[in-house]
């Protein structure tokens, strides 16, 4: 078991290609990310095969129901079985995102939280109670959307600086979400990146997108990375120091060898940075 | 309620139901339709996988409706996306006096592959080479006895059946060793025989008794002590007994 330690570039875990990492595992993909809503509670053939790799691989849980901005009771249930999957596999990592997915019943997919105080308020109290419920830190994310909240009182970008200070919590940041909202709403991406409380960042995310108007991207992590979202991950690097970094792809899912060359991208990007702090040192 | 939560009630109430629930004011359509469009196709997604013979049976128009009116009338209270499937059948299910139809039947059976696949029940301590007829038969841990009023297993969008069936049909649904899900269609003896195993701690020998005590269920009982033995053990060859149970 080598779960206990995080690092270089690492691939989302997806049926469609178990099969293929099982027959030829890749040296390059230092480490797999799940859903824990996924396999938590599931037997059979599909409990067997994740077996293989979490006892292989160490494994972050990138969590989906939780819904830690949304109006519904925080759900306590749900936290016990998570962590009792972090500690049965020796996960090392628990983030979820910065958005809501359920209100009076789930909608199973993520809502943009409203940039309100009170919204802090509420959000930042239901990270900590989750942090004190599987007794360790977790990370939230900054998530894609589509609409802007007219009730928002304060940017995107100060609001999640609030909440993770607010909640004393780390920033799981994904530069593809960074990317599609700058086009969604308009604004300079690399200036959101550096206005992030950078040192609170752990774990990264790329992925591709879907572009369905000049003005408007779908985030449906179908396609390949395009390069200026490479170029904001070159950016964090630079500016926030190297975090394991997972490549994201939910559909349209290629062949395996499609993706490594990606997963192989950030480990190059990683080095790049990662020898150069190293010179510094010894200078 | 906060003003961002009394927006979130606005925001998510037009996603469940955009005609009968305005979006919220200040939002522009386009981009509220994502939204609207992209919820919806995730969860008529979730469920075609599972239902794909109770969508073409249905067609893909009566098909949607029935997912529309789900998703604006259900509130789904599980955090495991393999229950979306069982939040539906549970919105489907008749009123007790409703009127006959196989989807609900048609649905619950398509379902039962899902949810046997993913079974988690754990496995007691069992023999796998223990005596059926003295000790007490252990039936796979993923198994279900299912009874329908129509004929599920041949219901296509070439045969929807009008009445329900003179007699139900009785099926033994489960996970055998290699991780596969099997069905098979039973008889009344067989059925009975392994609803009796199902209720447990009652040896091989004593259920055959019970099913061969039933008069109604075979004109000669003592058939059944006879080729019970053989049915045991066919159950235990197609893995849906996996041994004795030892504790």
């Amino acid at each position: 078991m080598n779960a206990s330690r995080l690092s270089g570039a690492g691939l989302g875990l997806k049926r469609e290609l178990m099969s293929q990492l099982q027959a030829a595992p890749s040296s390059v993909i230092d480490f797999f990310e799940v859903a824990p809503e996924n396999w938590i509670g599931v037997g059979g053939a599909r409990a067997k095969q994740f077996a293989w790799f979490a006892e292989r691989y160490p494994i972050v849980a990138h969590g989906l129901s939780l819904s830690l901005g949304g109006p519904d009771a925080l759900d306590e249930v749900l936290l016990q079985r998570i962590k009792g999957f972090l500690d049965q596999h020796r996960i090392p990592l628990y983030t979820e995102h910065l958005a809501y997915c359920s209100a009076g019943g789930h909608l199973y997919d993520l809502l943009p939280i409203p940039a309100t105080e009170e919204a802090v308020k509420h959000v930042a109290a239901r990270i900590r109670r989750t942090q004190d419920i599987l007794e360790r830190r977790i990370a939230v994310e900054n998530a894609s959307c589509y609409v802007a909240s007219p009730v928002s009182d304060m940017s995107e970008v100060d609001f999640i600086r609030a909440v993770l200070q607010e909640a004393d919590c780390d920033l799981h940041l994904d530069v593809n979400n960074i990317y599609v909202n700058s086009v969604n709403f308009g604004f300079d991406p690399f200036e959101f990146l550096r206005a992030l409380p950078g040192e609170r960042t752990v774990y990264i995310h790329t992925a591709g997108h879907l572009r369905a108007a000049p003005d408007l991207i779908i985030d449906n992590h179908g396609d390949s990375v395009i390069d200026p979202v490479w170029e904001l991950l070159d950016e964090a690097y630079r500016l926030f120091g190297v975090a394991p970094t997972l490549l994201e792809r939910d559909l349209n899912i290629p062949p395996l060898a499609e993706l490594v060359p990606e997963v192989e991208r950030i480990a190059a990007l990683q080095l790049k940075y990662v020898a150069a702090t190293s010179l510094r040192r010894h200078a | 309620m906060s003003s961002f939560q009394q927006y979130q009630a606005e925001f998510t109430a037009h996603i469940r139901d955009p005609k009968a629930a305005a979006r919220p004011a200040g939002v522009p359509a386009r981009r509220m339709k994502v939204y609207t469009e992209i919820v919806f196709n995730n969860m008529e997604a979730t469920l075609s996988a599972c239902f794909p013979v109770a969508r073409k049976v249905l067609g893909v128009r009566r098909w949607t409706r029935l997912v529309r009116a789900f998703f604006a009338q259900h509130r789904c209270a599980t955090p495991w996306f393999r229950q979306i499937p069982e939040e539906f059948l549970r919105w489907l299910e008749p009123a007790p006096d409703a009127a006959s139809s196989y989807l609900y039947s048609l649905a619950h059976y398509e379902w039962v592959e899902l949810a046997l696949t993913l079974s988690d029940a754990p496995v007691p301590p069992h023999d796998p080479d223990g005596d059926l007829l003295a000790g007490v038969p252990l039936l796979s841990p993923a198994l279900m006895l299912l009874r329908y009023d129509w004929p599920v297993q041949r219901i296509s969008p070439r045969f929807k059946p009008l009445q329900p069936l003179a007699e139900p049909v009785h099926l033994l649904v489960f996970r055998d060793a290699g991780d596969q899900v099997r069905f098979v269609e039973i008889n009344q003896v067989s059925a009975r025989l392994l609803g009796q195993l199902q209720a447990g701690g009652i040896s091989g020998a004593a259920a055959l008794k019970v099913v061969a005590d039933d008069k109604l269920l075979h004109p000669e009982p003592a058939a059944i002590l006879q080729y019970g033995a053989a049915l045991l053990a066919d159950l235990r060859r197609q893995g849906a007994i996996i041994g004795v149970r030892c504790d």
